[in-house]
This record gives structure tokens, sequence and C-alpha cells, in this order.
């Protein structure tokens, strides 16, 4: 029997690493991820159908004059006011949707949680709709005190109510129930759903031009306009979500257990959900309903490297950014000079993928 | 030490603990006892501040609340009786959860060791790769019981003794990891730290702690020495069933006692902390 005195001390050899730790997988995922992210950016830049090449501005940087002057000058206005934008929003937004997925699968323990499915993104919804069609009546004072943060602000305390309220129907005594928190997200979207119908009912013939660009889902209208107003958001989002990892490693046991470790789990399940509304909400505003980013990374990755949030959180922002930059690239190409919009190439890639979640663990499922 | 004083627990307009008073000193094993529905789990979830109480836990003299998660975190680690994670986590990751405060007490470049030398203590050494769906419930249950220790791993820091509360350790094991689990539980009050445990194996108790309280509907029937305690009277009270203390079964009959493994001193001669 080992003794009182050897059992609780340790023994000052140098550490190695352990089997079971698969931290040194995650950085290297992180790394590659990295570098797929810049591939896809500049896959970005210079795609697109007015065929201006990003490579011609890089030219530029470094001294290589270009044969058409003129040629040079819009293909300049085309990257510079089109596509640089459109990759940044697209970018983040990709970031953005992955993230706000992570992070609802930790806060309600469960591998399906997705603003898109349980009917936060239809509050968001909601909230960038009534802004487009009530802003210049009812909600007139708080369009002019809000500028043009006005839809970002709407879009994300609608996702924030939704969120809040399915969390509390879902959850008791930090248990979720998986039955309770889809049937009530289904509700949840349905009723935002409702209210929004009639809303586009009442709009005029213009709000209903500007709902149809914006309810595409697509990064189309990117302009640095909506950047700056769903920029900052977003990065406020993923930067809070950074500080939520370890305590969703802990919140996996399940909220008594976290507390025990020393998470303050009130105070850290209203800043998860206020970054997942903040993330959904921004991303919503500026590009509309882009489904199954949410549910789609963060399985892949745990597949890969595991559940641990450290590494997951990071490699979900920047495979989600790759993900989306990378529908968005096909959604410009596939049907040149036009686009289709990015959700059905998002939806196209994610319906299968969720159907094979369910196939692989349907006995986890039999509620 | 731990001083609780008064303590009562309402839970949806009853009263589930009635004015609970005892206290569990360090270097000592305190066992909880009694039947199903007296209270002791809910004692257990009042200590750890999971349910509201009223009356007084006072932790190495410190109001248990008026500590933030992280103080309390570092004062004492909590074994649930049952832990399913929703994620496919290796064991070496549930046993670094315990890491999450950061006050194992070993130096920071230590702590990447720490999960491996807990589950080497718990007899799941080799267990780091494994995934924790895919183990057995009792050694799940020793995982979680590793990343506990990991949690406050050496019983005495800065000078202040530091705590386990067990919610019935052992109730999955077979009887070779019940007796490895409560001799961590020995090891530990030994080097100084206190354990507070819910045993339902009265043999255990008796065995390992060095002192008991009894509780029965709500209220401490019966505190202190395991000779003290476990009396027929006491345990007839307590448990509504006529037993006796200390009778053998009739010859021929078989019967195994854990004390017959024979790898423990009586508590009697293990000096108590004042």
């Amino acid at each position: 029997m080992a003794s009182a005195a050897t059992m609780f001390e340790h023994d000052g050899a140098s550490p190695e690493r352990a089997a079971g730790d698969r931290s040194n997988l995650g950085r290297l995922a992180i790394v590659v991820l990295a570098v797929l992210l810049l591939v896809m950016m500049v896959v970005s830049m210079t795609t697109g159908a007015s065929g201006a090449s990003a490579w011609s501005i890089i030219g530029s940087w470094f001294g290589v004059v270009p044969e058409h002057a003129e040629q040079a000058l819009r293909d300049h206005a085309v990257i510079y006011n089109i596509r640089l934008p459109r990759m940044l929003l697209g970018t983040l937004v990709g970031a953005a949707l992955a993230v706000s997925g992570l992070l609802m699968q930790g806060l309600f323990r469960n591998p399906l949680a997705d603003p898109g499915l349980v009917g936060v993104s239809a509050g968001a919804g909601l909230g960038a709709v009534g802004i487009i069609v009530l802003g210049t009546t009812m909600l007139a004072p708080l369009t002019s005190l809000l500028g043009i943060y006005s839809l970002q602000i709407a879009a994300f305390v609608g996702g924030l109510i939704t969120t809040f309220i399915l969390y509390r129907v879902a959850t008791r005594s930090g248990q979720t129930a998986i039955a309770t928190m889809l049937l009530a997200g289904i509700a949840i979207a349905a009723l935002a759903g409702a209210i929004t119908g009639v809303l586009v009912y009442v709009a005029t013939d213009s709000q209903l031009r500007d709902l149809t660009f914006w309810g595409l889902g697509s990064l189309s209208g990117a302009n640095w306009t909506k950047m700056a107003a769903s920029g900052p958001i977003i990065i406020a989002s993923l930067i809070a979500a950074g500080f939520l990892a370890k305590g969703l490693n802990a919140l996996t046991l399940g909220e008594a257990t976290a507390a025990h470790l020393g998470v303050p789990v009130q105070r850290f399940k209203l800043m998860t959900i206020v970054a997942v509304a903040g993330a959904t909400g921004a991303s919503v505003a500026v590009s509309g309903g882009i489904g199954f980013v949410g549910i789609v990374v963060p399985h892949l990755l745990r597949l890969i490297i595991g559940p641990n949030h450290r590494y997951l959180l990071p490699a979900t922002a920047l495979l989600g950014a790759s993900f989306l930059l990378m529908a968005d690239a096909i959604s410009r190409l596939i049907v040149a000079p036009a686009e289709l919009p990015i959700g059905i190439i998002t939806a196209a890639f994610g319906g299968p993928f969720f159907l094979w979640i369910l196939l692989r663990k349907r006995a986890a499922f039999a509620w | 030490m731990i001083e609780v004083s008064a303590l009562s627990v309402h839970l949806a307009h009853r009263q589930i603990l009635h004015d609970i008073s005892f206290s569990a000193a360090p270097g000592a094993i305190t066992a909880v006892i009694g039947p199903n529905g007296s209270g002791k789990s809910t004692l257990m979830k009042a200590l750890c501040r999971d349910n509201a109480y009223t009356g007084t836990v006072r932790i190495n003299g410190h109001d248990l609340m008026d500590m933030s998660p992280v103080q309390a975190a570092a004062l004492r680690a909590v074994l649930p009786q049952s832990s399913s994670l929703p994620f496919p986590f290796t064991v070496y990751e549930v046993v670094s959860m315990g890491l999450t405060a950061g006050r194992s007490g070993v130096p920071l470049s230590m702590n990447k060791r720490l999960p491996e030398m807990a589950l080497a203590s718990v007899d799941l050494a080799g267990f780091g790769g494994r995934y924790y769906g895919e183990i057995s419930g009792g050694e799940q249950q020793r995982v979680q019981l590793a990343r506990v220790l990991c949690q406050v791993w050496t019983p005495v820091l800065d000078g202040a003794p530091r705590y386990l509360f067990l919610d019935e350790p052992v109730s999955s094991l077979d009887v070779k990891h019940q007796l490895m689990i409560m001799d961590v539980a020995r090891r530990y009050a030994d080097a100084g730290g206190g354990v507070i445990a819910i045993l339902h194996d009265l043999n255990l108790a008796a065995m390992y702690a060095d002192s008991i309280v009894a509780l029965r509907e709500g209220r401490v029937a019966g505190h202190g020495t395991p000779a003290e305690v476990l009396t027929d009277d006491l345990i007839e009270t307590v448990f509504d069933c006529r037993l006796s203390v200390g009778a053998t079964p009739p010859a021929g009959m078989p019967f195994v006692l854990p004390q017959s493994a024979g790898r423990h001193a009586a508590p009697a001669s293990i000096p108590k902390v004042a």
C-alpha cells in the first residue's frame, strides 16, 4: 500500500505527453485550418463574375505595372469595394455561425443544438424583419436612435429573447431534455415565423424588395456599411466565446459539477447566451438564414480532434469561416454570372451530413 | 474543520432537513448513513451549495455562503453519484477537468501528469486513452474520483486542510474496488485532508469511518464514533429494521465481511486530529 506521504505528492519527473491527451492534435488542427482559411480568403478574392484578379492588386503592391491601366482601375474598385468586404463578412459570418452552434451544443449539453434548428435564427429573423417593415413607422424612434446598427441590434435582441425562452423551457435543474428542446425550438420557430408572416403581409412593395434581398441567405449584398455594422458585434461575440472554453468543458459534466469545479455557472450561462445571440443576430442581420454550418462544422471537428473546447472552439471558428467562403465561392461560380443563394449550398452539404449523424447515433436518440 | 450548524433545507414547500448540526474534522473520514429518503443526498447538496439552506456551513472557519465558486473549488471537491457525458471525451480529458479552477497544489509543470497519477491511484493506470463512454459504470465512477482527486490533489494547501465530498463513492463498485476507493479516502485523511462520505454499507462505515452521522427523516439520529453509533437500538431506530451488531450467522452459512481483507488497521488506532 502506498503510504500517505507519497500518495498525494508528486515525483518531480519531467512532464511527458499522456495517453488520451489530444492537445497536440488540437494545436496541429488549428494551424492547418488557419492555413486553409488563408487559402480560402485568396480564392474568395479571386472568384467572381467580373474576372477581376486579386493578383493584379497584389502585383501593384510590388510595383508590377499592369498592361491596361483602365482595366486595373476597374479591378481595383471591384476588389476593394465588393470582394474585400464580402470576403471579410463571409469569414466573420462563417465563424459566427459555427461558433454559435458550438456554444449552444455546449450550453445544452447536446450535439444537436443549433441556432438554426431550435428557433434562435427565426427569432433573430423576426427582429430583422420587424425593423425592415416597421422601421419607418412604429419603430421609427428606435431606428433613428440606432442608425446603421438597427437591423443588427433588432436581430440580436430577437435571438437573445428566443434563447432565453428556449433555455427556460427545456432545462430543469441543469438537465436539458432533448425532446423538449427540439419541440420547444419548433414551436418558437413557428411562432416567430407566423409573426414574421404577418409583417411580410403588411409590408409595402419597397419593403418587400428589401426583405427578399435580405432573406435569400446570401452574402451578395455585402458592403463596407454592413461590415461596419455587423463586424464589431461578431468580433466581440467571438472574443467572448474564447473565454468560455474551460467552462464549456466543465459544463459537459452537468451544471452542479461545473459549479463544484469552480465555474460561476449562472454568470457563465448568461455570457454564453449573450454570445450566441450576438453572433447569430449579427449574422442573420447581414446574411439572412444560412443553415447547418453550426451543426456540421463542430461535429466534424469533434470527430477529428475531440470535444475539448480549448482547441475545438478556435478550430470551429476557422473551419466555419473556410466553409462559408467555399460555399460562397461555389454560389458565385455554379450559375455565373448569376448567383445561387449561399443557404442552398450549405443546406446541400449540411442536410445529408445531419442525416448521417442521426444514422450513426440512432441508438443515442431513442427517446 | 467543517462545521454545520442548524442546517435546514426546504424543497418545494416541504422541509427535508431539520436543524442538522455536526462537524467533520480534517484527518478523519466522516460517514453519513441513513435509509433512503432520510436526507443524505440533500445534505450533500446543501454542503455543495446546490440547494439553498438556512443555518450555517463553515469550512476552515469561513462561511460557505461568502465563498466564490473558485474559492470553494480550491477547498473541496465533490464526487457525484453518476455522470454521463454528451460528447466523446477521453478518460484523460475527463480527469483533466479536475484542473478547471487550477489549485491542485502541485507545480504548474506537473499538472499535465497529474491525471495519470490520479488514474493510477484508482487502479486505472493506462486508461487515459480510452473513451469515457466506452468503459464500464464502475470504471466511470473511478474516473470521476480521479478527476475529484486532481482538483484537490494535495490534502493540505497553504497550511489549510482540504476536503473530499463523496456521494455514495462505492455504490457501483465490486468489492475489491470498494476497498480500494475507501483506502484512497483513508490515505487522503491520513495525509491531513478531510472526507465526508455518504455510505450505504454499514460494514464499510464501521471499518473506515472515524465518525458517523446517522440521519433519519431529515434529523440527526446519532453522531459519534462507529462504536457509539452502530448499536442495535440506533440501527433499529434509524433503519426501522431489527439487526444485531456483531452477530454471526448460524454455523455453515457463509458470510463475507470487508473487514476480513485485513488491509486496514482498526480506526481506533488512528490518532484523532483535534
